[in-house]
């Protein structure tokens, strides 16, 4: 079967086989086994790339392909963030404060060992309380599993509401921001119990771990989010081909029409939408902790904002176009806000490229929804000359035939 | 022969305006039947509201031996039931190919888990061809139907309608913008698919319906206005005031 799918989407193997490469080459130059060309920052970034490439191939099967314009799945991958720091957040702060309670004199009770672990976590928004959000916080598993849950059980209940209602298009989209927007003004508050706006730090460092140098973590890291996109990859290109993809483009294109095939579309949106999200929570999941901080800035409505219109630069409803769109705004992005890009001297203002890359951004995405609908992924159909006959909507082979305007109602 | 739909008494009301009102109709099965109409007669609106795309103000629709009621159910439901339908104008996915067109409608489990792991058993060879030879888009099976002329389109979706496999066709207009000999094509199918199930035609050209050779019910303004052969309507005073004599 596996065989004859990959046969069938070569786009597949290429992509693999690009991944692959890519992935040997920056090891062989990274600090940890090779030359150190890649310093282990780049590393962190380019395994972050990876990270937002994932996201953005969920994106692109809601929206691309399902028709969804989703603005929160974004969120979803900060959730995935959150859920991982929590315990990572737990386990090194209780290997310090075991550490630190040893030296006394008698053996710290394991209540004074939570206390001291609540105070150090919360002393930033002048709490020692473990809130009910970290009831699972000690347990690797149990966060692991809610990388995946809780992102899956939002977007199943909240697209339970707004699907059955038939909320669709613009006003769908304007929901799902007003969710993303709720989320994280949840997630600012102090009382929440995720330290407020100061969010979570110290990811990058991973307990039991701490003699093995960030170099090393970085590459494991970079590793797993080059599998995880490998398997996001496959995945997502499994569901959106054969009858499956069918029906989700259809619905794209003409729900009402589906319906009359007799087809639950809303099942369908909520089974899109809760897969794509439960994979946006695992991307953030390995993301952060190669950020090393994540804060509920990250989990606000432009950041899903930014999502769409890597995909829309990449090109809607192609998984590689939405990898190409993802790495290529997000790599620039860094470059042009990290300063390392070199300021234009216009003789009378200088373009410097920290303030000038929105602007820049925000260009490229008119000009590309002008002018290239297909994004870059469009490209690519000049070498399939798979260039078919415009004729959607017009009816008749010849001008003797019936054209679209006879053919209203 | 046996009552497989039963209209009666269904008014539907667009902002005052009475679309459908007081229509009463009964359908057998099997049975071809031709509804005609002047423009505006609430032909479409009628298919409307037996597929649920339409909530009717009052009155009720009955389907099958169950007597089941189709007001309560949702389209998707209604589909499932075994009513399909054609649409006056052509709605195939144009960005997909004539297969993959085919292949969505033909008769199968309709939840996503079905869909996505019985992908293979859902898309049998022998049933799309059998589909494709009817319709004549056997060679045009891995085309992308937004390529297909105007005809083909339209028969692509009466294929998509036998794909399903219903007990009851509604078809809303089949023969705007084919050229006679495709007509002649599509009478003969729709002749042979009512051998074994209900089909409702609606047409606006009476040679098409002349060989349909069927019970007619003429609607006129949301009710009918006469019911029977096409030579007893034609010879009804009424109707040849509203609707031939014109
Ligand atoms: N959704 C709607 N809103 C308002 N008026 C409608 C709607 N659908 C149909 N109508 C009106 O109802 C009448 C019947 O329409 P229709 O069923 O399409 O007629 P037919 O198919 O017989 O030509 C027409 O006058 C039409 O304008
Ligand atoms: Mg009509």
């Amino acid at each position: 079967m596996s065989n004859s799918f990959i046969g069938r989407n070569p786009s597949i193997l290429w992509f693999l086989l690009a991944l692959s490469v890519f992935t040997i080459g920056v090891t062989l130059l990274s600090e940890a086994t090779g030359t150190g060309l890649i310093s282990t920052s780049f590393l962190k970034t380019l395994g972050k790339t990876l990270c937002l490439c994932l996201v953005a191939i969920a994106m692109d099967v809601v929206w691309g392909y399902c028709g969804i314009l989703s603005l929160g799945h974004f969120a979803f991958f900060g959730i995935g963030g959150y859920a991982i720091g929590m315990w990572l957040m737990y386990a090194r702060t209780e290997g310090i404060v075991t550490g630190s309670l040893s030296g006394s004199a008698l053996p710290p009770t394991p209540q004074e060992v939570t206390d001291a672990i609540g105070t150090q976590i919360f002393g930033v928004v002048g709490s020692s309380e473990f809130p009910a959000l970290w009831a699972f916080s000690h347990s690797l598993p149990l966060q692991l599993l809610a990388v995946v849950a809780v992102p899956g059980l939002l977007a199943l209940v909240f697209g339970w509401l707004a699907f059955r209602s038939r909320v669709t298009g613009v006003y769908l989209s304007i929901l799902t921001q007003a969710m993303t927007l709720a989320l994280s003004l949840y997630f600012f508050q102090n009382d929440t119990g995720l330290r407020g706006n100061n969010g979570l730090s110290g990811l990058q460092n991973i307990p039991g771990l701490e003699a093995v140098p960030q170099a090393t973590i970085s590459l494991w890291f970079f590793w797993a989010s080059a599998v995880a996109l490998a398997l996001g990859y496959i995945l997502f290109a499994w569901v959106v081909s054969g009858k499956l993809g069918s029906v989700i483009r259809a619905i794209r294109d003409n729900e009402a029409r589906v319906r009359f095939l007799g087809y639950h579309v809303e099942s369908y949106k909520l089974f899109v939408f809760t897969l794509t999200a439960m994979v946006a929570g695992i991307a953030g999941a390995l993301y952060y902790p190669q950020a090393g901080i994540i804060n509920p800035a990250e989990i606000a409505p432009i950041a899903s904002i930014y999502l769409a219109v890597w995909v829309a630069i990449g090109g809607r409803g192609r998984l590689y176009g939405a990898v190409i769109g993802a790495a290529l705004v997000s790599l620039l992005s860094s470059w042009f806000t990290g300063g390392s890009a070199p300021p234009i001297n216009l003789g009378f203002y200088v373009v410097k490229w920290t303030e000038w890359w929105l602007v820049l951004l925000g260009l490229s995405f008119v000009a590309v929804t002008l002018f290239f609908p297909k994004g870059i992924g469009g490209i690519f159909d000049y070498f399939e000359r798979k260039r078919l006959p415009d004729r959607q909507g017009d009816y008749g082979p010849d001008k003797g035939a019936l054209r679209q305007q006879e053919g209203v109602e | 022969m046996s009552t497989l739909l039963e209209v009666s008494g269904v008014s539907v009301t667009f902002d005052g305006f009475r679309a459908i009102n007081n229509l009463s109709i009964q359908i057998a099965e099997p049975e071809l039947r031709a509804v005609i109409g002047p423009n505006g007669a609430g032909k479409t609106t009628f298919m409307d509201i037996i597929t649920g795309k339409t909530k009717p103000d009052e009155g009720r629709v009955i389907f099958g031996e169950k007597s089941v009621n189709l007001l309560g159910m949702s389209e998707s439901q209604i589909a499932q039931a075994g009513i399909g339908r054609k649409f006056q104008k052509p709605t195939v996915f144009e960005a997909q190919t004539v297969r993959e067109n085919i292949v969505m409608a033909l008769k199968n489990p309709r939840g996503p888990f079905d869909v996505l792991f019985k992908r293979r058993a859902d898309a049998r060879e022998e049933r799309v061809r059998e589909i494709s030879d009817e319709i004549g888009l056997t060679e045009a099976l891995d085309q992308t139907s937004g390529a297909l002329s105007h005809g083909q389109k339209q028969w692509l979706e009466i294929g998509m309608l036998l794909a399903q496999d219903p007990r009851l066709l509604l078809v809303d207009e089949p023969a705007a913008g084919m050229t006679p000999q495709e007509r002649e094509h599509t009478t003969d199918l729709l002749v042979r698919a009512a051998r074994t199930r209900a089909v409702v035609v609606v047409e606006h050209d009476m040679e098409f319906v002349r060989r349909l050779n069927c019970k007619v019910t003429v609607l006129h303004e949301g009710s009918v206005l006469a019911e029977g052969s096409l030579d007893h309507v034609t010879k009804n005073k009424d109707v040849v005031d509203v609707y031939l004599g014109r």
